[in-house]
């Protein structure tokens, strides 16, 4: 009795009287799935591709808005330019990526855009594509692999820029806390390095802690709250990874009446964060420009596709940071 | 000799492991950080669990019923989209938010209810489809992006005192006493008890089985929407991707409160117990500074090792 039980968990459709319902329920999922396979198919842009050209995009993760964003930036300058996307999310895994870019090598697109998920475990993507001679860009972030052009930015130096805000603020004395992105990601690894190449340079600031809030918000505010328990008024400034953690600090550093003491620096430039510096809230995020990275992309990829020369391998978008000084040339983006 | 005192008092003991278990960890933690035991840091403390215990008060009816909902993290992501999507401000006044996202809740319970139900099919494969569903129209009715710019009503939900305590223990603890009194004083909870016990002799005995079923993945699902509303109010954004993972957490918070897998075991203050020493964990261990690596392990192994314990003793 208490095995059927257990088992009923995992599986209760052990009577014979439930199948002929079970059959029409299995009908109706099908029926489901053809008609938002059907729908999603339906949804694709094919008569704005006048010029012919197809280029298959895998993109990291479409759940990320700064990745959205990037996304949102290519659509908009294929349209302009009349070539077709083909869209893939692969949802941050790096063999999904692989597989969809052999699907696109044996749909014979035009060129290949990249947003890799993983330094190492990506490669293959690459090698793959430049094995069956379709161009094949990286787009924001890098593999291992060589591909035919990368457009991005050099993480290290948003993390150079940002510390090098925060040295200033505190002037060159004092503690920080360093909230850390996803332990191992490409961005938390290089944010970290050109954090730690300007402390190098200033003795007398010290860390008191460093901890990961994973990229997420509620985290974030968690993490500054008990770092708030831990050091209290010992913390001059918080350098976190990106918008969203810096956001969660904010509050937490809001709700203990601190916020005024301590210099807050983030990065990303998210339209929370923008709003949050022009409400002088958030002293400073680094703009990446997501437009600009899709823009050049798409571009590149038509250029690699007819064969013009390109002046480098290398397209990189700079970064900018953003103070309530400047803040108006971001907001109208 | 299984007299029957010495079951009572068994039970009495095993009752009380778990209080045994969280002062331990407490008193440790107090030992090894001055910042730990303060009336501070218990208020925070209290706030940051508020959100795991009210989805594992959900999560202890199902359980007990000897079900299992892992749908719960995307549901909190949906509701607070859908929450935070009807409350910029000066759009609608607070409640009407606040009720369609506690409706989205009802109705994705309802849906998983059913489909476990009538459908027969297994909870966890029902609700596993459920996490991606839901997943799925939160980035469709939110586009990907965060929902921002809320109003201040609604962000007094979760980030708002009132009379010196933070709004979402309040919650917390209304939620805490009325689970507690479904499950212990009404006919309900004891038919919640009979039918995760012995499914068959329930039904038998003239429980209607599925409606019993039913209504512990409304409760659940409807609480999973009020988490998600807390959540979305506190970091002040409906957030797609958030909540990711959040169902483990609460599941956790179920089975070191002594709850069994299987069914018919279980209670709602063990659950609280369960996700207060998750809280002190993740926070004492923050306190610490101890880096995230070993956080994880550490919490692996107080996780599993706390239920062990229970277990063996229990036996």
């Amino acid at each position: 009795m208490r095995y059927l039980d257990k088992n009923s968990v995992l599986d209760s459709r052990h009577s014979k009287s439930g199948r002929s319902s079970f059959h029409k329920i299995k009908l109706s999922v099908l029926g489901i799935v053809v008609l938002s396979l059907w729908a999603c198919h339906s949804g694709g842009k094919k008569e704005d591709a006048k010029s012919g050209i197809v280029i298959g995009v895998s993109m990291l993760s479409l759940q990320s808005e700064f990745i959205v964003n990037v996304k949102d930036a290519m659509v908009a300058r294929a349209k302009e330019l009349h070539v077709e996307l083909n869209i893939t999310d692969a949802q941050r895994t790096a063999e999904k990526q692989v597989q969809q870019i052999e699907t696109f090598i044996s749909q014979k697109v035009d060129a290949i855009i990249l947003n890799p998920c993983e330094v190492e475990a990506s490669s293959p993507a690459v090698d793959k594509a430049r094995a069956a001679g379709i161009p094949i860009i990286n787009v924001n972030s890098e593999t291992k692999s060589e591909p035919d052009a990368f457009v991005g930015s050099n993480d290290e130096i948003s993390g150079e820029i940002a510390m090098e805000y925060i040295a200033k603020s505190i002037n060159y004395k004092g503690n920080i806390v360093i909230m850390d992105g996803y332990m191992g990601q490409a961005a938390q690894i290089k944010r970290a390095t050109g954090a730690q190449k300007v402390l190098a340079k200033y003795p007398e600031i010290k860390v008191l802690a460093e901890q990961t809030a994973e990229w997420d918000r509620a985290k974030g505010m968690t993490l500054m709250e008990n770092w708030i328990q831990s050091y209290g008024d010992k913390i001059n400034a918080v350098f976190a990874h990106n918008d969203e953690m810096g956001l969660g600090a904010l509050q937490a550093l809001e709700q203990s009446k601190m916020k005024d003491k301590v210099v807050l620096v983030s990065i990303d430039a998210i339209a929370d964060a923008l709003q949050a510096v022009e409400d002088g809230r958030l002293n400073a995020t680094i703009y990446q420009d997501a437009k600009g990275q899709g823009n050049g992309a798409v571009e590149t990829a038509i250029a690699l596709i007819k064969k013009e020369k390109l002046s480098s391998r290398q397209v990189l978008i700079p970064f900018q940071l953003v103070t309530k000084e400047n803040i108006n040339n971001f907001l109208k983006n | 000799m299984p007299s029957g005192y010495s079951k009572a008092y068994k039970k009495y003991l095993v009752k009380y492991q778990i209080f045994i278990a969280f002062a331990i960890i407490c008193i440790l933690l107090s030992v090894l950080t001055p910042n730990f035991f303060s009336v501070q840091n218990m208020v925070i403390v209290l706030r940051q669990i508020s959100i795991n215990g009210i989805l594992a008060v959900g999560v202890t009816f199902v359980i007990i019923a000897g079900g299992i909902d892992l749908s719960l993290g995307s549901v909190i992501a949906l509701t607070g989209v859908v929450a935070a999507l009807f409350s910029h401000p000066g759009d609608y006044p607070l409640i009407v938010p606040v009720s369609l996202a506690i409706l989205m809740g009802i109705l994705i319970g309802t849906v998983n209810g059913l489909t476990i139900t009538k459908g027969k099919v297994a909870p966890f494969i029902v609700t596993l489809g459920m996490m991606t569903i839901a997943r799925g129209l939160a980035l469709v009715i939110s586009n990907g992006r965060p929902v921002s710019n809320l109003s201040k009503s609604f962000n007094f939900i979760g980030g708002g005192n009132f009379m010196d305590i933070p709004v979402p223990i309040i919650i917390f603890a209304v939620v805490v006493i009325l689970a507690s009194i479904i499950l212990n004083y009404t006919k309900t909870g004891r038919y919640i008890y009979a039918v995760g016990g012995n499914e068959n002799a329930a039904r038998a005995s003239g429980i209607n089985v599925n409606s019993v079923k039913l209504f512990t993945y409304v409760v659940c699902s409807g609480l999973a929407a009020l988490a998600g509303i807390i959540l979305a109010s506190r970091i002040t954004t409906g957030q797609p991707n958030a909540g990711v993972a959040y169902e483990l957490d609460a599941i956790a918070a179920v089975v070191i409160g002594g709850a069994s897998l299987s069914g018919g075991i279980g209670s709602i203050i063990g659950t609280v117990f369960g996700a207060l020493i998750i809280g002190v964990i993740n926070n004492g261990l923050d306190l610490l500074n101890i880096t995230s690596y070993y956080q994880q392990i550490i919490k692996g192994v107080i996780i599993v090792g706390a239920v062990l314990i229970d277990r063996k003793k229990s036996k």
